[in-house]
């Protein structure tokens, strides 16, 4: 009997064929090979996320309508109040981070829930791939996602409101913008991971994360005001100490109410929350990974 | 027939077997009128309070309900005390009524919205609720009210917060009951409305209408004087806003727990003075304009909620799950 040898096909010979000894041998990956499949894996978790931004044109809409609209109510009240002008500043760029705020709650956080109930979470964890992979390809597609929507608020809001910005430190400031979308794309990632144990209750869970996070955050005001409830949250919330080190830097000079660090230490918060999150992001999905093994669990939908 | 001849003893029969008396009880086909609409909206509202509410316990229930209202007044008090120092009172109770009110209208508009949603996308139950005898309206309006009540309860909660804890000054023996009663009938009529409106267009589109019920409140809530007052508005604003039931809802609420608090609709610059002569609207104003813009957005969300009805019958939407 004579084995029939196929050619492999151009950029795919890692996968098409292996001779092999036995299973167990084909089970052997290299250290190539699994690096070229987790980067697949990021790729092609962020793909429907990219592409979706264009297809679904309803999204565009309201994802920029709704910060705009609730940006927009808080212009007015300060208005209403006389407040200076850097305060409306402080309403436009905290509205801008809503978007990525709700993007890390309903997408990531709730996105492994929300898989388990389509029945794909059963896929993810019986495919060749690092769960893990699957949560930063969620993350990059989230990020670009957000980004359009975060810029179109700003630009559109500022523009409408008169919104005059003072930078000095851009790099600075350029730097503590992608640390806080580190840092709150971890805590997305290690919010997936718990989200989907707490199951029915990850949904309320994800309405509560939305107005009292912004309260204690200082949204759309000064979070010294908060006292220790302000330091509480600068030392937890990514986005609490990114917003304040990014309101700093964008408008220096204006009349701030003393009480936080300085953009230099916040954006070292950041660093410190980017390590965390992202080890307990790791070590959640494990736990998760052995309770759902040793359960059963993955294919019980709705629970 | 039994073995021996005899007729067969009669089934008991308050179930779904013949009447006692053997014949064709015609109420059956026809329905019980009152009794039927009165037992569907009762189920549905027990239906909906289940759905609600038993997910957790409910002390956590309870958290999770009050948590959003209370937080969103307390941003509103932040920004006011930044700016003011606490040297404006007549504003937090502003801020404070605005944004429990406001908890709401939002479960009264998404209530409806996503009861369609809800069955039909996620527990895709929505043909057989259709099909079943129960009248359908009722059976949302059930629903709706239910998801009121969950907002009912916050909103009361974030207003006693409000009182004792964030220093409202508020007189219980200044309220305005008579107004107060009127204002919370009609208001509450009219939020259903929207939600039923909402809930038309939420039956003919496709996937992604989640937000719709929100978009739609957040467009309300800038335009009906919620927590500041409609003067800063541009005039066509301030003018559409005073075409919408909820602007008068609120100011009346407002007027009956606080007769001398600040107007969302009156003061110097606003458009409502500058074509009345009036400060601000007097009680009976508010009453007669809420039961008239109430009166056209019903009109309006009944005729819309029949045409709407009538297509998705004509393409068979309600079988459809879009998948989102």
């Amino acid at each position: 009997m004579t084995t029939v040898r196929t050619k492999p096909l151009p950029g795919r010979n890692a996968f098409v064929y292996r001779p092999t000894a036995s299973p167990q041998a084909a089970a052997q990956w290299t250290p190539r090979q699994v690096a070229m499949t987790n980067l697949r894996t990021v790729i092609g978790r962020a793909y429907p996320r990219v592409t979706g931004m264009f297809r679904e044109k309803s999204w565009v809409f309201f994802e920029i309508l709704l910060p705009f609209l609730a940006t927009s109510a808080f212009v007015f009240v300060y208005r209403a109040l006389q407040a200076p002008p850097q305060y409306v500043g402080f309403v436009v760029l905290g509205g801008a981070m809503t978007a990525f705020w709700l993007n890390v709650i309903w997408m990531m956080a709730q996105q492994l829930w929300w898989e388990k109930s389509q029945g794909n979470l059963e896929l993810y964890f019986a495919a060749p791939m690092n769960i893990m992979a699957v949560l930063f390809g969620m993350a990059f597609g989230g990020f670009v996602m957000s980004t359009t929507r975060a810029a179109a608020v700003l630009i559109i809001s500022s523009t409408l409101y008169g919104v005059s910005f003072s930078i000095d430190q851009w790099a600075l400031l350029i730097g503590v913008f992608f640390l806080t979308l580190a840092a709150l794309y971890g805590l997305g990632m290690m919010l997936a991971s718990l989200f989907l144990m707490w199951g029915r209750e990850a949904w309320h869970l994800t309405q509560l994360l939305v107005e009292p996070v912004y309260f204690v955050s200082g949204l759309n005001f000064p979070i010294a005001r908060l006292g220790v409830l302000g330091s509480v949250a600068i030392s937890i919330l990514p986005l609490a100490v990114g917003l304040d080190a990014m309101r700093q830097l964008a408008f220096a000079g204006a009349a701030y109410p003393i009480g936080t660090p300085p953009p230099a230490i916040e954006a070292a918060i950041l660093v410190g929350m980017v390590v965390v999150f992202l080890v307990l992001s790791r070590w959640c999905l494990a736990v998760l990974e052995r309770r759902a093994r040793r359960e059963g669990a993955l294919s019980v939908r709705w629970q | 027939m039994t073995a021996d001849g005899s007729p067969a003893a009669a089934p008991a029969l308050d179930g779904l077997g013949s009447p006692r008396w053997g014949g064709f009880d015609p109420a059956r086909t026809r329905g019980r009128g009152w009794t039927d609409l009165r037992r569907s909206f009762a189920v549905a509202v027990r239906l909906g309070w289940q759905m609600e509410a038993n997910w957790t316990d409910p002390f956590l229930f309870f958290i999770y309900s009050v948590a959003k209202p209370l937080a969103s007044a307390l941003i509103l008090v932040v920004m006011l005390d930044v700016i003011s120092g606490g040297a404006k009172p007549e504003y937090r109770a502003f801020v404070v009524v605005g944004s429990a009110l406001w908890a709401f209208v939002l479960s009264g508009v998404s209530g409806l919205a996503w009861m369609i949603l809800d069955d039909r996308e996620r527990y895709r139950m929505l043909k057989y609720v259709y099909v079943s005898p129960s009248e359908f309206l009722v059976v949302m309006l059930g629903r709706g009210v239910a998801r009121i009540g969950v907002g009912a309860m916050g909103a009361a909660i974030t207003l006693a917060i409000g009182v004792v804890v964030l220093g409202v000054p508020f007189a219980p023996g200044r309220i305005d009951l008579p107004l107060l009663v009127v204002v919370m009938v009609l208001g509450v009529a009219a939020i259903l409305s929207i939600g039923l409106l909402l809930a038309a267009i939420c039956m003919q589109t496709r996937q992604e209408s989640w937000s719709y019920p929100e978009a739609a409140a957040g467009a309300l809530f800038l335009i009906s004087g919620v927590v500041f007052p409609l003067t800063v508005l541009p005039g066509p604003i301030q003018a559409i806003g005073l075409a919408t039931p909820l602007t008068w809802w609120v100011e009346g609420v407002r007027r009956s727990l606080f007769p001398d608090g600040v107007s969302s609709i009156g003061g110097p610059a606003s458009l409502f003075t500058q074509v009345t002569a009036v400060a601000a609207p007097t009680p009976a104003q508010i009453m007669v304009a809420l039961l008239v813009t109430g009166a056209v957005a019903t009109l309006a969300a009944a005729a819309v909620f029949r045409a709407s009805d009538r297509r998705a019958k004509d393409r068979g939407l309600f079988d459809q799950t879009t998948g989102s």
